[in-house]
């Protein structure tokens, strides 16, 4: 049970802030493309805004990550 | 580096003006500003014969480029016009290429849409033969030309019911369905009967097809056959006309480039005169000029003009940083990957040019992510390619040579990895130096954090060299913040015995002594900010992220040779999808590395807001590249 609990967490632990990033980069992403077919040059910024929610998943990933080492899997 | 930049005078008498125009226009290197016309000093206004020629360049300019876009070519740099090639020459040849070019534009615009209208007819065409076996003498009834898009033979049989309902057996409904997928439909009533067919096709939700103008009135047979040979004649008709176009741009290009650089030769030297200051009896031109080139400035115009023209530099109490334009000057190495740093604004004069910092980190963190010694050849080789097919000073350029750093350093961590495709590496001997990617989540974790570490205290700390000058209070606060974080990630090391229990009490007091100080530095915002710098290091956990799932992809990509039953498909498979990885992990490291930069990194020390360097010089074909090296 300890093992199902362990495995499930570290999944959640890296689910939910993928959805979460996903989630973002959908709102970020049209409006991003509207952007850049006005204002090409703000490609540098487009990109920049598109990549700030993936920390998130990243953080999540590492933390899932963590929680399988701690938890000796 | 950003280069050092003079704000240089140039007097002289004002019937001298134009010479030494031409003369600094061939030098190139004053960008020229409008110095503050104070006293007897006045902006040189155009005479109205003046103001008229510009007027006639400015047309010229405008012919120029519309026949240059029409032909879609830029055409080679062939230098100034010939002596004998008059301004109301160019203007003629200008005028009369872009009227003629246009004309051929109409033309192609109107037999393509001739052609997409007659392809709308297409699946008639083989429905043609059908009506002339089946007798009917189609030239006394009103024909309709009918697609259904979908439905098929289901649909056609309830437009059939639909029609008969209303006109009982006096129609003729014939359908064949087409290669795209379509169905045709042909059908023909009584002259009239037309308008109730008509309106039954209507309620029914299928469109006639409106015939060209061309054959209204024609019989179906002629129809069918005249747009037959019509779409058979288009594409020779269509290759006339580029035909024609090619040898416009054969005979013309060569004076419409000419003419091109003239004009804009012209309009760049009547907005330099635009800029000069004027007295009746002397002018007056300020700009600015890179200190190195000074004096080879000023050693020309005195064997130009001798003693009639002055060049004195003004001191740097008369001018402010804010307005000076950069230059950014990196050693060769560096060079490409200003690229880089020039795709943010560019930093404001007497701050940091990033440029340095971010050769040295932008190909480290990407091998440090990527690390694989075939990926990195791959990468090599592939950057190698691109080099050698393109120009100098172009974008293609400076990629590809950053891409060449890249795969140098992902070939090294490849070898420290101990990775070659994967696992693959293992297999054949190759064994890790530092740590096995696969296994090692902790010290990969740890290296990249620590690179977090260096690159955001460097950031720190150039920032507060930089601002020293400016606000020493300021250059405290960050100093400051770059030692805490130095303090904070050592207390951190001893809390979790990476180093000895003993230093994590000195740690914590230190820290907390030098809270006080960063606070008077910065402002009450100050351990705020601290915490956000911190965030800022762990967000360099996506070395590690990053990394981690392009080796695993590897891993799972390796193992699917055995995974298919047949080698030769899990060979395949394998490969594919090592492919995807490649893809991927050359794509996604990149855009990672790029946000640790812009954000992390320039956010500690980066000023953006310098103005581009735009020299007074002859224009160019090249002149938006030259203009983005010298940014």
């Amino acid at each position: 049970m300890e093992t199902v609990a362990l495995y499930f967490s570290s999944a959640l632990a890296v689910a939910i802030p993928a959805l979460a990033t996903g989630w973002a980069q959908s709102r970020i992403g049209p409006a991003a493309a509207a952007t850049l077919a006005e204002k090409p040059e703000m490609s540098v910024t487009v990109v920049l805004l598109i990549a700030i929610p993936e920390t998130v998943a990243i953080l999540g990933f590492v933390v899932s990550v963590l929680i399988l080492m701690q938890g000796g899997a | 580096m950003i280069l050092e930049m003079s704000c240089v005078r140039v007097l002289g008498p004002i019937e001298q003006l134009q010479p030494v125009l031409g003369t600094v226009q061939d030098l190139g290197l004053i960008h020229l500003i409008e110095p503050a016309k104070s006293g007897p000093l006045q902006p040189l206004y155009l005479t109205p014969e003046q103001a008229r020629h510009v007027r006639g360049v400015q047309r010229v300019a405008k012919d120029v480029h519309a026949a240059l876009a029409l032909l879609d070519q830029t055409p080679p740099h062939y230098g100034p016009m010939a002596e004998d090639f008059t301004l109301p020459k160019a203007a003629l040849i200008a005028g009369r290429t872009r009227r003629h070019l246009e004309a051929l534009r109409k033309q192609r615009q109107i037999l393509e849409e001739e052609r997409a209208m007659i392809l709308k007819f297409r699946p008639f065409f083989s429905t043609f033969r059908k009506i002339s076996e089946s007798g009917l003498d189609l030239d006394t009834v009103r024909v309709f030309y009918l697609v259904l898009r979908e439905g098929g033979e289901h649909e056609v049989r309830r437009v059939r019911v639909a029609l008969r309902e209303v006109l009982g057996d006096g129609f003729e409904l014939m359908s064949q369905p087409s290669e795209s997928g379509e169905t045709a439909m042909l059908l023909a009533v009584p002259a009239e009967e037309g308008s109730r067919a008509e309106t039954l096709l209507s309620e029914a939700g299928v469109q006639a097809l409106s015939l060209p103008e061309k054959f209204e009135g024609q019989s179906v047979g002629a129809t069918v056959h005249g747009m037959q040979a019509r779409l058979e004649a288009l594409p020779s008709d269509l290759e006339a006309l580029d035909k024609e176009r090619t040898r416009i741009a054969n005979e013309r290009g060569r004076d419409l480039a000419q003419i091109q650089a003239y004009v804009e030769d012209h309009l760049s030297t009547i907005e330099a005169m635009e800029k000069a200051a004027v007295t009746p009896r002397a002018f007056v031109l300020e700009g600015w000029i890179p200190s190195i080139a000074q004096a080879d400035f000023e050693k020309r115009l005195e064997r130009s003009f001798g003693d009639a023209v002055e060049v004195e530099a003004l001191s740097s109490e008369e001018w402010s940083g804010d307005t000076t334009p950069v230059v950014l000057r990196n050693p060769r190495i560096f060079r490409p990957f200003e690229a880089i740093t020039t795709m943010m604004p560019l930093p404001k004069y007497g701050t940091v040019d990033p440029t340095p910092f971010v050769a040295i980190f932008f190909p480290m963190f990407f091998g440090v992510t990527l690390g694989d010694i075939g990926y990195g050849a791959l990468l090599g080789i592939l950057s190698l390619v691109f080099r050698i097919r393109s120009q100098p000073n172009t974008t293609l350029r400076s990629v590809s040579e950053i891409g060449l750093g890249c795969s140098l350093f992902t070939i090294i961590f490849g070898f420290l990895y101990g990775e070659l495709f994967g696992d693959l590496g293992h297999r054949i001997g190759l064994h890790p130096i530092i740590f096995n990617r696969e296994e090692a989540f902790f010290p990969f974790l740890g290296l990249a954090l620590a690179l977090g570490v260096v690159h955001i205290v460097l950031g720190l700390f150039i920032g507060a060299v930089k601002m020293f000058r400016r606000n020493k209070r300021h250059a405290l606060g960050r100093g400051m913040a770059g030692i805490m974080v130095i303090l904070i990630v050592f207390a951190l090391m001893a809390a979790f015995g990476m180093l000895p229990e003993r230093f994590f009490t000195p740690m914590v007091i230190t820290t907390l002594v030098a809270l006080p100080i960063l606070v008077i530095a910065e402002g009450v915002v100050a351990p705020v900010e601290l915490v956000s710098t911190l965030g800022n290091i762990l967000s360099y956990a996506r070395i590690m992220a990053v990394g981690t799932a392009s080796v695993m992809m590897a891993v799972v990509a390796n193992r699917m040779t055995g995974a298919f039953g047949s080698v030769v498909v899990g060979v395949i498979c394998a490969l594919l999808f090592h492919l995807v990885n490649f893809v991927l992990g050359v794509f996604s490291p990149t855009i990672h590395m790029l946000r640790l930069h812009y954000v992390e990194f320039f956010g500690k020390f980066f000023s953006p807001g310098g103005s581009r360097y735009q020299p007074f010089r002859h224009w160019s074909p090249r002149e938006d590249v030259n203009h983005e090296r010298s940014g």
